[in-house]
C-alpha cells in the first residue's frame, strides 16, 4: 500500500500538473456529467498506461532516464512538444462548429468523430509521462524493487491513490451546456498548446544550446 | 439635489444649467486636491508648477464631461494620458531605484517586484490554498505594493465593475490610443467568437499559475513588460519570453487597435479583463439601451473599444457582462438612447442624476491612480528640461 498511500499524499499536485491539459479539453467537448465522466476515464486510463510504459521502460533500461539527468529535459521537453501538437490538433478540429480558426477537417475530424475518448486518451498518455515531483518521487521509491511486477504494482497503486483527487473533475459537465463553455474550452486548449510549445521548446532548445 | 428632469426628447439631451454645471464640479476640486496634495501642498516651485498643471489638466477635464455630456471624448483624454505618464513616471522611478530598466534576481528575491493589477487573478488560487502569494513583491511599505494594490482593485471593482477598464487600468490607455489614430477602420468583420479568448487566457493561467506556483501571465503573456520593466536576456527561456512579450505588444497594442478602431488587448486578450467583467454583476452601474428610442443604426456595436454590444445585447436593452462603461456608445448614439443607468431603474426613466452618480466615483478612482502618474510624469519632463536630468 505503499504506493497508494504515496499517491494520496501527493495527488493535488498531480491534479495541477494534469488539469491544464484536462480541463480545456472537456469544456471543449461540451458534454454533460456522464460523458464528461466517461472521458476523464479515459483520460486517466491513458495516464496509467504512461505510468506504466515509463515503468517498463526505466525498468528495462536500468533506470537510465533518471540516472541520466542530462536527458530529463530533452525528454520532457519533447513529451511536451508532443502534448502541445495534439492539443493543438484538438483545438482547432471541428471548428466550424465551435472555433473562431478555420476547420481542418478531414482525417482528423473522422477520427475523433468515431473515437471520441482517443484525445483524452493520448492526452493522459501524455501527462503521464511527465516527469513532474510526485511522478519522480513515485519513480525513486520503485527504484527499490529488483522485480518488474513489484516496480508495475507500486506504480498502479500510486496511480490510484492519486486518481482519487480526480473525482471532482466530472463535475466541469455540470456547466457545459452553455455552447460559450465549448468556445472557451476550444480556445484554451489552443492557448495551453502554445504554452506547452514555447515550454518544450526551451527545454529541447536548452538541452541543444546551453 | 436633483440635477436634471427625465431625459424624454430624442435626439436631444438636456443640458445642465451653469450654475448647476460649476455646483457639480464643486466637490471634484476639493476631492482631486485632496487626492493630488495628499494633504501637504508641494513647497519647491518645480513641484507646485507639476500640481498645478496637473490640478488643472484633470479638473478641466471634468468640467468639460459634464458641461458637454460627452463622457467618453473627456474620459479618453485622460486615460490615454495617464498611460503615457504611467510609462514615464514608472520608468523614471526604475531608473532612479535600480539604476535601469531590467528587473534582476536579486531584485526578485528581495521581493522588490512592483506588483500590477493584472496578476490579482493568477494569485487567487494558490492564495486559497497555501496562503501563499506567488509573486515576488512585498505586502506593504513599498513602491507598488501588493496589499495598495489589492485595496485599491477591491475598492475600484465595487465602486465601477469592469469601469476599471476604462478609468483606471493604467495599461488600456495605449492600445485606445493607437485605436484612436484609425479613422476608417481596415478589419471590420472579427468573428464574434474571438470574444471569448480573455477567458481562455484566464482558464489557462489561472490553472498554470496554480500549477507552476508562478505568475505565468507576467512569465509569458504581459505585453505590457515591453514598455515596463523587464528581465535581463540571460538564457535561452528569458530570449523566448522577451520575444512573445514584444510580439503581443506590437500586434495587440499597437497593429491590431489601429487596424480595427478597437482595444483588440482589453477586448480579446486580457485575461484581468475577463476576470474583471465578473465584477460587473455586483456592481451597480450599468448602461441601459431604451428600445423605444432605439433605431437599431448599429454605431453603438460598431464603435464599442471592446466588443460589448452585440445585436441580440442590444435588443434585449443591455450591454454583454464585459462592458466598461466607457461612454463611448453613450456619446455616439444619435438618439441619446443609451444612458449610464443605475440597476434595478428603467432606462426610459433614467435621468442625468445617474450618470453624475457613475462619475463622482468613476474620476475619483481616474485620479486616485493617474493623478499621480501624471503629476510624477510632469514633474520628471519639468526637471529634465530645466535641470537637464530627470532625477
Amino acid at each position: 500500500m505503499q504506493g497508494f498511500f504515496l499517491g494520496l499524499s501527493t495527488g493535488a499536485v498531480c491534479l495541477a500538473y494534469c488539469a491544464p491539459a484536462l480541463v480545456p479539453y472537456l469544456l471543449g467537448e461540451g458534454k454533460g456529467i456522464r460523458s464528461t465522466s466517461l472521458l476523464c476515464a479515459s483520460f486517466l486510463g491513458g495516464r496509467l498506461l504512461g505510468y506504466l510504459m515509463f515503468g517498463i521502460v526505466a525498468w528495462g533500461l536500468n533506470r537510465m532516464i533518471v540516472s541520466q539527468i542530462a536527458l530529463k529535459d530533452g525528454f520532457i521537453g519533447v513529451v511536451y512538444l508532443v502534448l502541445a501538437v495534439t492539443m493543438a490538433w484538438y483545438g482547432l478540429i471541428n471548428t466550424h462548429t465551435s472555433c473562431a480558426g478555420r476547420s481542418i477537417g478531414g482525417l482528423s475530424a473522422r477520427l475523433i468523430g468515431k473515437r471520441p475518448q482517443a484525445i483524452a486518451l493520448s492526452l493522459g498518455v501524455l501527462t503521464g509521462l511527465n516527469l513532474c515531483p510526485p511522478f519522480l518521487l513515485a519513480l525513486t521509491n520503485a527504484s527499490e524493487f529488483n522485480q518488474l511486477s513489484q516496480s508495475m504494482l507500486f506504480f498502479f497503486e500510486f496511480f490510484l491513490g492519486t486518481s482519487l483527487y480526480f473525482l471532482p473533475v466530472p463535475l466541469v459537465g455540470t456547466v457545459n451546456n452553455r455552447p460559450a463553455f465549448r468556445v472557451v474550452g476550444k480556445l484554451a486548449a489552443v492557448v495551453m498548446a502554445v504554452y506547452y510549445l514555447y515550454t518544450g521548446l526551451i527545454m529541447v532548445g536548452g538541452e541543444l544550446f546551453l | 439635489m436633483k440635477l436634471s428632469g427625465v431625459n424624454t426628447c430624442p435626439g436631444k439631451e438636456r443640458a445642465l444649467s451653469f450654475p448647476k454645471i460649476l455646483f457639480a464640479c464643486l466637490p471634484m476640486l476639493l476631492l482631486t486636491a485632496l487626492l493630488l496634495s495628499q494633504g501637504k501642498l508641494p513647497v519647491e516651485p518645480i513641484k507646485q508648477a507639476a500640481f498645478i498643471l496637473t490640478y488643472v489638466f484633470i479638473n478641466g477635464l471634468f468640467f468639460l464631461m459634464v458641461y458637454t455630456g460627452k463622457v467618453h471624448r473627456y474620459r479618453s483624454v485622460l486615460f490615454i494620458t495617464v498611460a503615457v505618464a504611467f510609462i514615464i513616471a514608472f520608468g523614471a522611478n526604475l531608473l532612479e531605484v535600480r539604476g535601469s530598466m531590467i528587473l534582476k534576481e536579486e531584485d526578485i528575491l528581495a521581493g522588490g517586484a512592483p506588483f500590477c493589477h493584472l496578476v490579482i487573478p493568477a494569485v487567487i488560487i494558490p492564495a486559497v490554498f497555501t496562503k501563499t502569494i506567488i509573486f515576488p513583491g512585498t505586502i506593504i511599505n513599498r513602491f507598488a505594493s501588493i496589499a495598495g494594490m489589492l485595496v485599491l482593485w477591491f475598492g475600484a471593482s465595487v465602486a465601477l465593475g469592469r469601469g476599471w477598464c476604462s478609468w483606471v487600468c493604467f495599461y488600456g490607455g495605449l492600445d485606445e490610443g493607437f485605436s484612436r489614430l484609425c479613422r476608417k477602420p481596415v478589419i471590420k468583420n472579427i468573428n464574434e467568437k474571438w470574444r471569448y479568448l480573455p477567458w481562455a487566457v484566464l482558464l489557462v493561467i489561472v490553472l498554470t499559475s496554480a500549477l507552476t506556483f508562478s505568475p505565468v501571465y507576467c512569465e509569458w503573456l504581459c505585453p505590457f513588460k515591453t514598455v515596463t520593466e523587464f528581465a535581463a536576456v540571460t538564457s535561452f527561456k528569458v530570449l523566448v519570453q522577451t520575444v512573445l512579450f514584444v510580439t503581443l505588444f506590437i500586434s495587440l497594442v499597437v497593429v491590431l487597435p489601429v487596424l480595427t478602431g478597437r482595444r483588440t488587448q482589453c477586448g480579446l486578450f486580457c485575461p484581468f479583463a475577463a476576470f474583471q467583467s465578473l465584477t460587473n454583476k455586483i456592481n451597480i452601474f450599468t448602461i441601459g439601451i431604451d428600445r423605444e428610442k432605439c433605431v437599431d443604426c448599429k454605431q453603438c456595436i460598431n464603435t464599442c473599444p471592446t466588443f460589448s454590444l452585440d445585436t441580440d445585447s442590444v435588443k434585449q436593452g443591455k450591454p454583454l457582462l464585459s462592458c466598461t462603461k466607457c461612454g463611448q456608445c453613450v456619446d455616439r448614439c444619435p438618439r441619446q438612447a443609451i444612458q449610464f443607468r443605475l440597476k434595478g431603474i428603467p432606462v426610459s426613466m433614467t435621468t442625468q442624476t445617474a450618470k453624475m452618480l457613475f462619475l463622482y466615483p468613476a474620476f475619483i478612482f481616474a485620479t486616485a491612480v493617474g493623478g499621480g502618474l501624471i503629476y510624477g510624469a510632469l514633474l520628471r519632463i519639468l526637471k529634465l528640461i530645466i535641470t537637464g536630468s530627470m532625477f
